[in-house]
């Protein structure tokens, strides 16, 4: 025993160097690649860019205003509503004069002056006795006239700002408290602590994040901490039972950025972690300049042979692939590290981004052996990029409203960054689902990361079928029904199907977010299909690719009158995808059932099991066993579709994901 | 000039055969389809209230309630219930009857303090947080003009609400600039690579020896990337059209985007000039382009906001002046770089 324990070490250490060797190599030749030149011009264009648009915002040419000018509005430039409408970006002032509707204005402002007040000059605010805005008949000038209203509004805002008799100028303090409804009234809330003590500091970050709102509400903060002691004078007076209630914010809200506590209505903020996601963002964009590199260094190998001499070498695939890896991971773990340190972020931070950084290289890895040219690899870097980005920021942005936002670990990042505590069982949640993906992509380029497939010019599908055939082994027609090879080959194919399980959930998540947007008379069906078809693929793709690739036998392959064994093959490794894809699907289900009671995500998906407790153990057992008999019936079809060939195949696929729909439907209504 | 649509027709043959164009649109399909989805989700953020039905039942008790109800009945999404004292407003909130609580008393300083309590931590907490400070926005600004007199400076009235889809600024102002400028980088990047990969395969030499010029072979490779990019942006603007999202000036939009890729392509050649490897050009290219696209959308008159006033028809002599110095800048820089790389060779 310690024998073998000795001989596993030593394995492992030799393997350890070995990666650590291709990794010096690796690390040696990109720093050559991209040489001290490269940098400089890098650095130097980064230089002058920041410089000009550096200069340009302190001159005032320069401002991120995408909307500038979208909207032209006429205007009586002796209007007081003329510096309204001038300082809104969005809005262009025409000249009423000159301004048509429809064709040189989309809306135009028109005041009305309290009679006898008219002295053909500049009006005078005060004399302002109402305003009409007439807009154009489209949504253009809809949103015009809105874009006026905000303009006014905002206007308001700065001159109230200006006035010395504050208590006019606003005239109503607000004191914003979240109370949870299941808690009640008199246990304070998660961040609030107690007493007098949390509402004076509680009054300072508001006045705190005021001013990082950009400058508009700089002075509303400000009045807002004189005004405090007000407000907790109200508090306490009106009812002394909420003494120590304290302020304060959704226990899954900002605490900097969620809510001011203390102000004018103006300066009320909705829980929107809005700095935190945009901090957050920050982390990604490295990303997408490390996986165009490592996608060029893995491609690199591929072209013009060069890979050869290092494949003949004693090294495992794995230990190469490891080792080219190893110092763009550690550059990602670097870069992550240097930004979480500029923005605030902790340890979390760096935990939640390294499975993304692990997915970016894991993708740029397999599109990067799957790619016949550089051209290739950039529309699969581009589609990695724009692909994952949305998947991790996405979420990201539902922060505050719904648990299921952890699906990404970018969420992760917004909590740490706002402070907030996160379990153990959310960081698991969030992070392993990413984790398992990226290792399942970097076990599935492995696959191809060999001499027939790395040199060879052949299309992305049938690499990607020979990296999934890579992982099956033959099933022997013959011999005992509970052979232990057969055994062996059927468990490969289970395994392989239940490794589709995350992509699976992945896909179904995109379908789900891309139909959002759809009225759900047509969703519904739409997605009933397309889940089923998703579903339906992954468990048989990897059947095809084995009866494709002649690991399973095929029937044109066999002599005839062996076709029966051949229906048999098929039919035994449907059974076992369709098993594998059950077994998964209820171990993800047992798991987040188990890890995740307290998220809304695990009530939802699983609110069906707890519905059916009342039901006898007979019918429970059928309920739980149905999916089982589903899946083995359609992906046996499938498979034998695909034993027969690519038509047979689409054919079965599509009577399958029919099938599946069917009895999701049945299912959909039943509920 | 035959040589040229020769090796332009060889690039286009090679993006066919590996069909990658159609990876291309179908990432842009990706692109529109979520950012519908992106938008909704974004919207519902920032201004809840815009969601059809979204109504907050609010229950009021104390002395301001009356103005209360009055500030209610002027904004659409908040209705207020009166209650006699502030605990009965409370049982109201915990018996799911009320979504929040606003207890006012008025001070004697003069103010009036509004005690707020909104649910933690559910779904629906951002929505109700936002129609409630649309509530109180009214109630103060009510107050306010009954203490108009004691202002230095009256505010200026209010216009009326209209009823806009807050998706319409975001349509052309974020997404068709998106989506006009997706193909001009991508356009860009497949010049980086089909250079960097003749040198790298050698087969530029072949090339070479083949009786064309170094400028004719960058001509031929420019042409064929810039002109796959105004198509691609061409559909998307049909695409958008036949979705109800009418774009005008589609004209100007794709002369604006045609010479921004020629602009982006020359960059492209002179970086795999100056860099063959793959690996340095490609990064070189993204820092060049990230550089001059923030850079430029920065500036006033940015090709972001030029192409969306050029979209949702707000564009003037300006705009138009815009289009033709960016096709001149264009022009040049692409004359220049490919004297430069037809004296000095490629990849040296």
């Amino acid at each position: 025993m310690t024998d073998r324990l000795r001989r596993l070490g030593r394995r492992i250490a030799v393997a350890a160097r070995r990666v650590l060797r291709v990794a010096k190599w690796e690390s040696a030749r990109a720093s050559g690649g991209v040489d001290r030149k490269t940098l400089a011009a890098g650095v130097a264009l980064l230089l002058v860019a920041g410089g000009v648009v550096g200069v340009g915002v302190a001159t005032g040419v320069a401002g991120l205003d995408v909307d500038r000018d979208v909207y032209r509005v006429g205007v009586d430039p002796g209007s007081p509503y003329a510096d309204a409408i001038e300082a809104e970006p969005s809005l262009r002032a025409v000249s009423a004069g000159r301004a048509s509707l429809g064709d040189t204005a989309d809306a135009v402002v028109v005041t009305v002056v309290r009679p006898g007040s008219e002295d053909g000059g500049a009006i005078d605010p005060g004399d302002v006795e109402s305003v009409v805005v007439r807009a154009t008949d489209t949504q253009k000038g809809e949103a015009a006239a809105a874009s006026v209203r905000e303009a006014v509004e905002a206007h308001n805002e700065r001159l109230m700002r200006a006035e010395p008799n504050r208590t006019a100028a606003f005239p109503v303090t607000v004191t914003l408290r979240y109370v949870g409804r299941t808690t009640g009234f008199d246990e304070g809330t998660t961040l609030g602590g107690d007493g007098d003590q949390t509402s004076d500091s509680d009054g300072s970050t508001g006045g705190g994040s005021d001013g990082g709102d950009g400058g508009s509400d700089g002075e509303g903060g400000s009045d807002g901490d004189g005004s405090t002691t007000d407000g907790v004078g109200s508090v306490g007076g009106s009812d002394g039972s909420d003494g120590d209630g304290g302020f304060a914010v959704p226990s899954i809200g900002g605490a900097a950025f969620g809510a001011d506590t203390v102000g004018s209505p103006g300066s009320i903020t909705p829980p929107f972690p809005f700095t935190s996601l945009l901090l957050a963002f920050v982390f990604l964009v490295p990303m997408n300049f490390l996986i165009q590199a490592y996608g060029s260094s893995i491609l690199d190998e591929r072209t013009n042979r060069r890979g050869e001499p290092l494949l003949v070498t004693p090294l495992s695939p794995a230990e190469i692939v490891a080792g080219k890896t190893l110092p763009y991971a550690a550059a990602a773990a670097v870069v992550t590290t240097l930004i979480a340190l500029a923005v605030g972020g902790g340890a979390l931070s760096v935990i939640a981004v390294a499975p993304v950084a692990a997915t970016f290289l894991g993708a740029t890895f397999v599109g990067a052996m799957f790619a016949r040219s550089f051209k290739e690899l950039t529309f699969v870097t581009v589609g990695v990029s724009v692909l994952l980005t949305t998947y991790a920021f996405v979420p990201a942005i539902f922060t505050n409203v719904t648990p299921v936002a952890l699906v990404s670990p970018l969420t992760l990042v917004v909590f740490d960054l706002q402070g907030e505590a996160v379990s153990a069982g959310e960081v698991l949640f969030s992070t392993a689902p990413m984790a398992v993906g990226a290792a399942l992509l970097f076990g599935l380029g492995l696959g191809v990361y060999r001499e027939e497939d790395m040199f060879s010019q052949k299309p992305v599908t049938r690499k990607f079928l020979d990296a999934l055939a890579v992982r099956l082994s033959p099933v022997p027609t013959g011999g005992a029904p509970l052979d232990r090879r057969r055994l062996r080959a059927l468990g490969g194919v289970a395994f392989l199907t239940a490794c589709t399980i995350p992509f699976v959930f992945v896909a179904e998540l995109l379908a789900v977010a891309v139909l959002f947007a759809l009225p759900v008379t047509v969703s519904i069906p739409v997605l009933l299909v397309t889940i089923a078809f998703i579903e339906e693929v992954a468990k048989s793709v990897g059947l095809y690719a084995g009866f494709e690739r002649g690991v399973f036998e095929r029937l044109d392959g066999v002599a005839a009158g062996d076709g029966d064994g051949t229906l048999r093959v098929a039919l035994a490794v449907g059974l076992a995808s369709g098993t594998g894809f059950f077994l998964a699907e209820k171990a993800t289900a047992v798991v987040q059932a188990v890890g995740l009671t307290d998220l809304f995500l695990g009530r939802a998906a699983f609110g069906d099991v707890a519905g059916l407790s009342g039901l006898p153990p007979l019918a429970l057992a059928a309920l739980f066993f149905a999916p089982l008999a589903l899946h083995a019936v359609t992906t046996g079809l499938a498979s034998v579709g695909a034993s027969r060939g690519r038509t047979a195949y689409a054919l079965a696929l599509t009577l399958a994901t029919l099938g599946h729909a069917a009895y999701n439907a049945g299912v959909v209504s039943l509920g | 000039m035959d040589s040229r649509l020769t090796i332009a027709g060889r690039e286009l043959a090679g993006l066919r055969a590996e069909k990658t164009i159609l990876l291309a649109i179908g990432i842009q399909l990706f692109i529109a389809m979520f950012s519908s989805f992106l938008v909704v989700g974004l919207v519902s953020m920032y201004d809840p209230g815009a969601l059809d039905g979204a109504q907050v039942e609010v229950a009021a008790a104390g002395d301001a309630v009356d103005d209360l109800e009055r500030a209610a009945s002027e904004v659409p999404g908040a209705s207020v219930t009166a209650y006699p004292d502030a605990d009965a407003a409370r049982g109201a909130f915990e018996r799911n009857a009320a979504d929040a609580v606003v207890v006012t008393t008025r001070r004697e300083s003069g103010r009036v303090s509004a005690v707020v309590t909104a649910p933690d931590a559910t779904v629906e907490t951002t929505v109700i947080v936002v129609q409630l400070r649309e509530l109180l926005r009214t109630y103060e600004l009510n107050e306010r003009d009954a203490r108009a007199p004691f202002l230095e400076d009256s505010p200026l009235p209010l216009p009326e609400r209209s009823d806009t889809s807050p998706y319409f600024t975001f349509t052309y102002t974020v997404l068709i600039p998106l989506l006009v400028f997706l193909p001009v980088f991508i356009s860009g990047s497949l010049v980086v690579d089909s250079i960097t990969e003749e040198i790298d395969q050698g087969t530029m030499e072949l090339l070479r020896v083949a009786p064309v010029t170094l400028a004719e072979i960058v001509d031929g490779k420019a042409a064929a990337a810039i002109g796959i990019a105004p198509g691609q942006a061409l559909i998307w603007l049909l695409l958008l059209e036949a979705n109800g999202t009418s774009v005008a000036n589609v004209g100007p939009i794709l002369a604006l985007m045609t010479a921004l890729t020629a602009l982006v392509v020359a960059v492209a050649v002179g970086i795999s000039a100056v860099a063959p490897d793959r690996r340095a050009a490609q990064l070189l290219y993204s820092v060049a382009v990230l550089v001059l696209f923030g850079g430029a959308t920065a500036m006033a008159g940015g090709p972001a906001n030029a192409v969306a006033r050029l979209a949702i028809d707000s564009a003037d002599a300006a705009t138009g002046v815009l289009v033709v110095a960016y096709a001149v800048i264009a022009g040049a820089a692409y004359l220049g770089v490919r004297r430069v790389v037809a004296a000095e060779g490629l990849g040296r």
